[in-house]
């Protein structure tokens, strides 16, 4: 029954995100007919043609990139909201998107970010901020009992501006004409990543969705209390651990590749969570389809309302998140706060 | 070793201009480039170089250009591919370009990254010095098949520059600070060519001797270095001096005793372009107004 269930919806997100993956492959400010596209689709254009290239070398790349940072970021937030418990944990709500920033600025100083090894530098930095942010607020909210949602929110809140103070410090001492490409990017854009830059994103988010998805039964074993968990055999400990882990990884890996994209990790989650209930080993999955689905039509807006400018898909997400984090307070968990 | 000698074989073979194509050209980052042919569709993502390329009538092979990219007036009749730091990659590829002109103090690395990937041959400029400017000018001019119109153009330049460095060659050197943006305080540093213009112009920068091309600047150093002169840059067509106020207030500046601030335009200062020219006689009437009178 469950089974059936995991497929009927997994299989209906698939679906979904396949319209949206087509529908994005045929917008752009290049302007191409259908025709074309469909012409360099179906391999009649010559590759050196420049439909072929646009849709080759610049939407395609663009759209995986956009369905990877997506999907991670929504398993990211999942992770930390089963994780904490807390229906508000996210990564830029918990400052570990603001950590990981940090980390990956410092890497961006040492040299371009071209290469696969510059990938694996500026995401082994982002990991490391990711960390240190998550660990500090850890702390912070388990000072007193258990982890209060409205401690945990505020604690991840200040972390997060200590480090975009800290994200400021270092951008004061750059060179203004580096200035402007470090703002662009902490507004979060979703680019064309190089191939084997993609390889080494999809890599490291698989690692981290395994490091949750992993936990789906012991997460919901979790999500009835950290006693109940221990009387029915989870570890609690080593649960948490893993699948903070993992979210910071995954977290990690879009801040090296795509800049600090807020609120994916709230939206996505609990508009899941409101079709397909709270079940993590139905949850993580969808919510891997869903993110991918919903930043995919957030960056395809992004590229195509001002063009040929550009908007900075981020600066789309929150104006969605804030509202939606908003509401959410008002109207789910009022009686917590 | 190979690479210091294709480097600098390659700039002889910049230095004569090309008889034959294909040819193989460093660019101003150091990097080589071959072109197999005369580049008949560039774009220009760096408003100085669209500018040179129109001073040197070579506009016709300019098939994009920036939002940023407003003079002359027919440059803004060009397709533009969006602003210098987020570009449209898309637009660009639709342009069908044999040639991309960047620089490495403006557009971002990735720009460059990513336009390598897709095979589309970019040429990095950047110009730190009138030297370097008259480098730009002369590599543009072989680019864009303008090479008999480099020599007249700088020709015409110098002239202009001479001109004012002979006029304020007597009168004495006030200290000037250069305000590129108030708030935060952004000065030309010694790698700006601003601060040569100032020097040329007869003026003596006090924020010469910073680090790099425009570092932020503290109010009090300024304040501490007593300018005698202060230079607000407008920037864009139209706006005043911004945040002349804060000056004003600041009474006891020599600058402001003897009402000696004024306003330039930031784009003959800041843009390695043919109107650099304009920008020393500008400065030069408002270092020595006693000498353009």
């Amino acid at each position: 029954m469950e089974r059936r269930r995991l497929v009927v919806v997994l299989a209906a997100l698939t679906g979904v995100l396949a319209l949206v993956v087509i529908a994005a492959i045929f917008l752009g400010s290049a302007r191409l007919s259908p025709a074309d596209v469909l012409a360099v689709l179906t391999g009649r254009t010559d590759a050196s043609r420049t439909e072929s290239v646009v849709i080759w070398g610049v939407r395609l790349p663009r759209i995986a990139a956009a369905v990877l940072a997506g999907g991670a970021l929504a398993v990211a937030g999942a992770g930390f909201q089963g994780l904490t418990r807390n229906p508000l944990a996210e990564p830029s709500v918990l400052g570990v998107s603001s950590g990981a920033a940090l980390g990956v600025v410092v890497a961006q100083l040492m040299g371009p970010a071209s290469g696969v090894t510059d990938a694996l530098r500026l995401t082994i930095f982002g990991f490391a901020g990711a960390l240190a942010a998550g660990v500090i607020v850890y702390f912070i909210a388990a000072a007193g009992a258990g982890l209060p949602v409205q401690t945990l929110v505020l604690a991840g809140v200040i972390v997060g501006l200590f480090f975009a103070a800290a994200i400021t410090v270092v951008t004061s001492l750059v060179d203004i004409n580096r200035l402007g490409g470090i703002v662009h990017w902490l507004l979060g854009n979703v680019s064309a990543i190089p191939p084997r830059g993609l390889a080494v994103f999809a890599m490291l988010g698989t690692v981290g969705f395994w490091l949750i998805a992993g936990q789906a039964r012991q997460l919901n074993v979790l999500a009835l209390g950290e006693e109940a968990a221990l009387q029915l055999g989870v570890n609690a400990e080593r649960l948490k651990l893993r699948v903070f882990v993992g979210s910071a990884l995954l977290t990690a890996c879009v801040v090296a590749f795509a800049g600090p994209i807020g609120f994916v990790g709230l939206i996505v989650p609990h508009s899941v969570r409101m079709v397909v209930g709270p079940d993590h080993r139905l949850l993580v999955p969808a919510t891997l389809l869903g993110g991918a689905i919903f930043l995919l039509v957030a960056d395809t807006l992004a590229r195509n309302v001002v063009a040929p400018a550009e908007l900075s898909v981020g600066v789309l997400t929150s104006l969605c998140g804030a509202p939606f984090f908003i509401y959410l307070l008002r109207t789910r968990y009022r009686a917590g706060l | 070793m190979l690479a210091r000698a294709v480097l600098l074989a390659s700039i002889i073979v910049v230095a004569t201009a090309p008889s034959a194509w294909p040819f193989t050209v460093a660019d101003m980052g150091g990097r080589a480039l071959t072109l197999p042919a005369p580049p008949q569709r560039i774009i220009s993502l760096v408003p100085s170089v669209t500018e040179l390329i129109f001073a040197l009538g070579g506009q016709e092979r300019l098939v994009g250009v920036t939002d940023f990219c407003d003079w002359p007036a027919d440059a803004k009749r060009k397709p533009s591919v969006g602003g210098m730091i987020s570009p449209s990659l898309e637009t660009i590829v639709t342009l069908r370009p044999d040639l991309v002109i960047a620089t490495d103090s403006g557009n971002r690395q990735e720009t460059v990254a990513q336009l390598d990937r897709l095979r589309i041959p970019v040429f990095m400029v950047h110009a730190n010095r009138l030297a370097e400017m008259r480098e730009v000018t002369a590599r543009l001019g072989i680019l864009t098949g303008r090479e008999t119109s480099v020599a007249p153009l700088v020709d015409r330049f110098d002239a202009r520059i001479r001109a004012v460095a002979a006029a304020v060659a007597a009168a004495p050197r006030p200290r000037v600070l250069y305000v590129l943006w108030p708030e935060p305080l952004i000065v030309p540093g010694r790698d700006a060519i601003v601060t040569e213009l100032i020097g040329l112009a007869g003026g003596d920068s006090i924020t010469a001797n910073e680090r790099n091309d425009y570092p932020r600047y503290s109010v009090e150093a300024a304040v501490a270095h007593a300018p005698e002169v202060i230079i607000l840059a407008r920037h864009g067509t139209g706006s005043g001096p911004i945040a002349r106020d804060k000056w004003d207030r600041l009474v006891s500046l020599p600058a402001i005793k003897s009402g000696r601030v004024h306003a330039v335009d930031g784009n003959l200062m800041h843009r390695y372009g043919p109107r650099l020219a304009d920008g020393v006689e500008q400065l030069a009437r408002a270092i020595h107004p006693e000498v353009f009178r």
